[in-house]
């Protein structure tokens, strides 16, 4: 216990280290206070129109990206019109929060260029906000949209004017020789409608924007599809999704200013400007905006506006201005499409892109204004001959139709139109200097037909030139004989077809007649006209004569034949198939098809002047050569006759009928006839007779066999009267025709018996004669019958002459005599017969006149038959 | 004197001292005991210094502990910061009260009331305050059984951290607070932990005689 240790002395330590945990934490949480406070932020209010997209707690305030503030808070404002955004705004961003700091509300876009802000779909909206200066304020009002300058960029603003906004967007990048130098950072529409695109242009680029630069759209695609191929532009794969501007600058021109102005061109090539001017036309269907001026291939400019006005239309065109030195006085544009010929495509690319304007440059100043042609203007300079060509129709050549030699073109037309006093159509061409002196006098144009067809019965023929006469058709230029040269203006004459003009020609030298018909005659214009069966000419015209009731044909005939016109000249029909059938045989003659079916005439020559009506046609060769004579005749219509039904005089054709018409009143036949010309003489006269013959069958025989087969004929027997008629009485009996100075008597009887006409009169069983005719007399006391002894006969008739009836078979019964039985020859049995003797011969006393009347003795005396007296025969 | 010492005897008062370590029963004047060789000492006095300074510091990270969002969550990129207070708050508003007293209790109350607790506790021996040495003991063995529980939150936290992690769609991440909040409980915890309670047997002692003797 009393031991006493030497105590430990410790030093007690004042503080222990593990007070420095709490200062520590002390400073650290002081630290944090600080900070915290510090850091707390600084409280604005924003006021927008509405708190759309907003969220308190959520809706950030966002710079460049970062997030500088937070809304705490939104409350409608005091009148209703807006909310009152509150916002927690970041410490840092105290310095920003001036004046002139805009807050604008930032929305989630999906966009072509893509989605922009794709958070803003989970985060929400949020509020942009660009510094700015001023003093500093805690109430803002929010724009309404972005405004125009993105903060955090040093650089050019310009405002580009545009009548369209396109797509561009904000966005949209701006390039210059493709490199993306800024961007469009807004638009507005002006007060003055239009669209002012704000663009940025980075502060490395700036000096790039010149006072001239021009900015035009490169927005989307431009495809350039030509048939050389299909060329696609474009400033890059943004620019085709968000459009975009690009621009070119002058280097020498002075830098822009901030905010200037320029203007906003549709293309590159409208953009690099070019000479202005207006293009008058009547009408401009093919042109379009856009529509290219094309000098040599290239395009130097194009339509920019088409415009009606009181004159027509009105084009305004620009011309770029590299080339604008082309455009002079004397230049002159033309509307030039794809020109679509049978003999191939020109151009065929504008089938696509359209016409163009063709222009060729001039010299001189400028004009404003000039005419849009509608064809290619010929070279002023060319000693072209210019001439017209009259035609009777339009052949189907229009302006810009060719003009050919042998097919070689040699010229234009360069119009066609009527004439003033619209009757023909006139056609103003061209030929060129090198080819005039082809065109002599006498020279003509025949229209070509891209296919003809010309088909007839000698065959088909087809032609065809080649395709593109198909457009504008094309003329012909067919050589005239003579030497001289046509000078500028003459006229020509323009045939649509060769054989038109080969009519034409032909017609001129033709000589032409008028024949007359009873009727048509089967013709019809351009019916052949034969000599020998050689078409020598043509049937013109056919016209039916009212007041005559016949036609009138007009003919012509080549001047070459000429010499076949003469008076002896006789024109026949032809007829298709002319069948001459007799007993003799039957004789077919064809004319050549083609007559056949078009009809036709045949010219022929007489031996003799010709007879009848001059230029009459004639109904058949045979009618015509005989230079018949028509005349007619009435007969009782119990008669059968049949047109064609021959006249004959003594079994020989004299004559023909042509036609048998049964008249009004059913009583008689009239029938016209012709008499062949040889034998019309003889029969014309006032008493000549025509009578009908038919065949008669009879005991005696048949007479006139024939007609059986052929019909009924009309005999005529020739008169004697010096006045001619055309009009007959046609008789049912032949009359007696004293032939050859037969005798004539009259034999009188009690009754005819037996007697007909006909019945032949016997001289020593010999027919030297016959009955003609017989009649009662008078007062019926007798019958008289007229008969003839043949002239070689007639000697062996005279006054002491008998006659007796010989008729039928006289049988003599008596009881003591016996049955005698008498009979002259079988004929005389059938038809009777008259017997002849003559007791003393005949001299100069004893011969009988015509009228010398016979009695008929009913019996012969047998001593008549022993009278022999040795007649001579001498007179 | 003699009452004293028959009722409750010091061990110091008897030259004894108890092994901090294994808890033999030696010797004061040792240095070390002689059983685990572990430094012997009687009274650590500098014990209360570390236990306020630790308590203090505790006091101190409360502050932000509670100022600051103790959670970020950031739903469909949407970012939402939770302090403890507002998470309570959410959960009382979406009407799950019970988790809200236990989060409540576990992230407000219980730190709150240990610092208090250990507040009282340090007091009371630094500065001899008059209570009861019962009440203290008691006091102090709750503090000591429910700091625990404090952890809860951070153990919510950490889980939820662990889970929910889709990126910006779902996310949840740990924000300041919670490291002041886990500091917090961790210092409370020390501070009770690195208290020499024989310190305060020693002042109970008095006080109790004091309160005895009157």
């Amino acid at each position: 216990m009393t031991q006493v240790q030497t105590p430990k002395v410790v030093k007690k330590k004042l503080f222990s280290p593990i007070w420095l945990l709490p200062i520590i934490a002390l400073a650290l949480g002081a630290w944090l206070g600080v900070k915290s406070i510090r850091e707390s932020g600084v409280e604005v209010r924003i006021h927008f129109p509405s708190a759309t997209g907003m969220d308190i707690g959520k809706t950030l305030v966002k710079y460049q990206g970062l997030t500088v503030g937070k809304v705490v808070d939104i409350s409608i404002d005091d009148d209703l019109q807006g909310v009152n955004v509150d916002v927690l705004m970041d410490y840092r961003s105290s310095p920003f929060l001036n004046k002139e700091t805009k807050f604008w509300l930032v929305k989630p876009k999906a966009s072509i260029t893509g989605v922009e802000g794709l958070d803003t779909l989970f985060s929400g909206n949020y509020i942009g906000i660009l510094p700015g200066e001023g003093e500093s304020a805690s109430f803002f009002e929010a724009e309404i949209s972005a405004p125009v300058i993105t903060p955090g960029n040093e650089g050019l603003i310009v405002n580009i004017t545009s009548e369209k906004l396109g797509s561009l967007d904000v966005g949209s990048p701006l390039f210059y020789r493709q490199i993306p130098v800024g961007q469009v950072v807004g638009y507005r529409l002006d007060s003055s409608n239009k669209i002012i695109v704000t663009a940025f242009i980075q502060q490395q680029y700036a000096k790039l924007v010149k006072v001239d630069s021009q900015f035009w759209n490169v927005s989307g695609i431009s495809v350039d599809a030509s048939l050389a191929g299909i060329e696609v532009r474009s400033e890059s794969l943004a620019a085709i999704l968000a459009g975009g501007i690009s621009f070119s600058s002058n280097d020498k021109s002075p830098s822009a200013e901030n905010r200037h102005e320029f203007a906003l061109y549709d293309s590159e090539k409208q953009a690099f400007g070019g000479i202005e001017f207006t293009l008058t036309a009547n009408g401009t269907e093919s042109v379009a905006n856009n529509t290219a001026i094309v000098f040599r291939g290239i395009n130097i400019g194009r339509v920019t506006n088409k415009i009606l006005t009181d004159n027509g239309i009105s084009l305004e065109a620009k011309i770029d201005s590299k080339y604008a030195e082309l455009l002079a006085g004397t230049s002159s544009f033309w509307l030039e499409g794809a020109d679509i010929s049978l003999s191939g495509i020109n151009h065929p690319e504008r089938l696509l892109t359209g016409s163009v304007i063709n222009f060729i440059a001039g010299s001189g100043d400028p004009l404003q204004q000039y005419p849009l042609l509608t064809t290619k203007p010929e070279p002023k300079n060319s000693n072209k001959l210019a001439l017209t060509l009259d035609s009777d129709t339009n052949p189907g050549v229009s302006a810009g139709a060719e003009l050919r030699f042998k097919q070689i073109k040699i010229g234009t037309v360069l119009s066609s139109k009527l004439n003033k006093a619209l009757t023909k159509v006139e056609y103003d061409i061209e030929v060129d200097a090198d080819f005039s002196s082809l065109l002599t006098k006498g020279s003509y144009f025949v229209a070509e037909s891209v296919l003809s067809m010309e088909a007839n019965l000698d065959g088909v023929a087809v032609k065809a030139r080649e395709l593109n006469t198909f457009t504008n058709g094309a003329l012909s230029l067919v050589k005239g004989a003579s030497n001289q040269q046509l000078t500028n203006g003459a006229s020509l004459k323009v045939f649509a077809s060769s054989n038109e003009a080969d009519n034409y020609f032909e017609n001129s030298s033709l000589i032409t007649r008028q024949l007359f018909s009873n009727d048509a005659a089967n013709v019809v214009e351009g019916s052949p006209i034969y000599y020998k069966k050689m078409q020598i000419g043509q049937v013109n015209k056919v016209d039916w004569q009212r007041k005559s009731n016949d036609f009138i044909i007009d003919i012509s005939i080549q001047k070459t034949f000429a010499s076949l016109l003469t008076d002896k000249t006789v024109f026949w029909r032809n007829s298709a198939l002319a069948i001459n059938a007799s007993l003799s045989g039957i004789e077919v003659e064809m004319s050549p098809l083609q007559g056949a079916i078009k009809g036709g005439i045949t010219l022929g020559l007489l031996e003799h002047p010709a007879q009848g009506r001059e230029n009459q046609l004639y109904d058949s060769k045979f009618l015509a050569l005989s230079q018949s004579t028509a005349i007619t005749m009435t007969f009782p219509a119990s008669v059968k006759l049949a047109k064609k039904a021959p006249i004959r005089y003594l079994g020989h054709k004299v004559g023909e009928v042509e036609s048998v018409v049964l008249s009004k009143d059913l009583t008689e036949l009239d029938v016209s006839a012709y008499l062949y010309g040889d034998y019309a003489a003889n029969f014309n006269q006032q008493d000549a007779s025509f009578s009908i013959v038919d065949a008669k069958v009879s005991l005696s025989g048949i007479e006139a066999p024939e007609t059986l087969i052929t019909g009924p004929y009309i005999s005529v027997v020739p008169g004697i009267s010096t006045q001619t008629a055309s009009r007959f009485v046609g008789l049912i009996d032949k009359p007696f025709y004293n032939l050859d100075n037969a005798l004539t008597f009259i034999i009188t009887n009690n009754n005819l018996g037996s007697i007909n006409k006909g019945t032949a009169i016997f001289f020593r069983g010999i027919k030297v004669g016959q009955v003609d005719s017989y009649q009662l007399i008078s007062d019926g006391t007798g019958v008289e019958m007229t008969a003839h002894i043949e002239s070689r006969y007639k000697h062996l008739v005279n006054s002491s002459s008998v006659l007796w009836d010989l008729s039928g078979v006289k049988v003599d019964v008596g009881l003591f005599s016996g049955a005698q039985i008498e009979t002259g020859s079988l004929e005389t049995i059938l038809s009777g017969g008259i017997g002849l003797a003559t007791k003393e011969v005949t001299s100069v006393e004893n011969m009988i006149a015509p009228q010398h009347k016979f009695p008929l003795n009913a019996a012969v005396d047998p001593i008549w038959l022993d009278w022999a007296p040795k007649q001579s025969a001498t007179d | 004197m003699n009452d004293n010492q028959t009722s409750c005897t010091l061990g110091k008062e008897v030259g004894l001292t108890c092994c901090p370590t294994c808890n033999k029963v030696t010797c004061a004047n040792s240095a070390c005991c002689s059983r685990c060789d572990a430094k012997l000492i009687v009274r650590d006095y500098d014990s209360l210094q570390k236990s306020w300074a630790l308590l203090i510091t505790a006091a101190i990270l409360l502050i932000p502990a509670n100022l600051y969002p103790i959670t970020t969550l950031t739903n469909q990129g949407q970012v939402t910061q939770d302090t403890i207070f507002s998470g309570i708050a959410h959960l009382v508003k979406t009407d799950m009260i019970p988790i809200a007293i236990i989060l409540f209790t576990a992230s407000i109350l219980v730190p709150v009331l240990k610092i208090v607790g250990l507040t009282i506790y340090l007091t009371a021996i630094s500065f001899k305050l008059p209570i009861s040495k019962k009440k203290l003991m008691m006091g102090f063995h709750i503090i000591e059984w429910i700091g625990r529980w404090s952890m809860l939150d951070l153990f919510v936290i950490s889980l939820t951290v662990a889970v929910v992690n889709m990126g910006q769609l779902l996310d949840a991440k740990p924000a300041p607070a919670a490291t002041a909040f886990a500091l917090v409980i961790l210092l409370t915890q020390l501070a009770a932990k690195v208290i020499d309670t024989r310190l305060l047997w020693d002042r109970l002692e008095i006080k109790n005689d004091s309160s005895t003797d009157t």
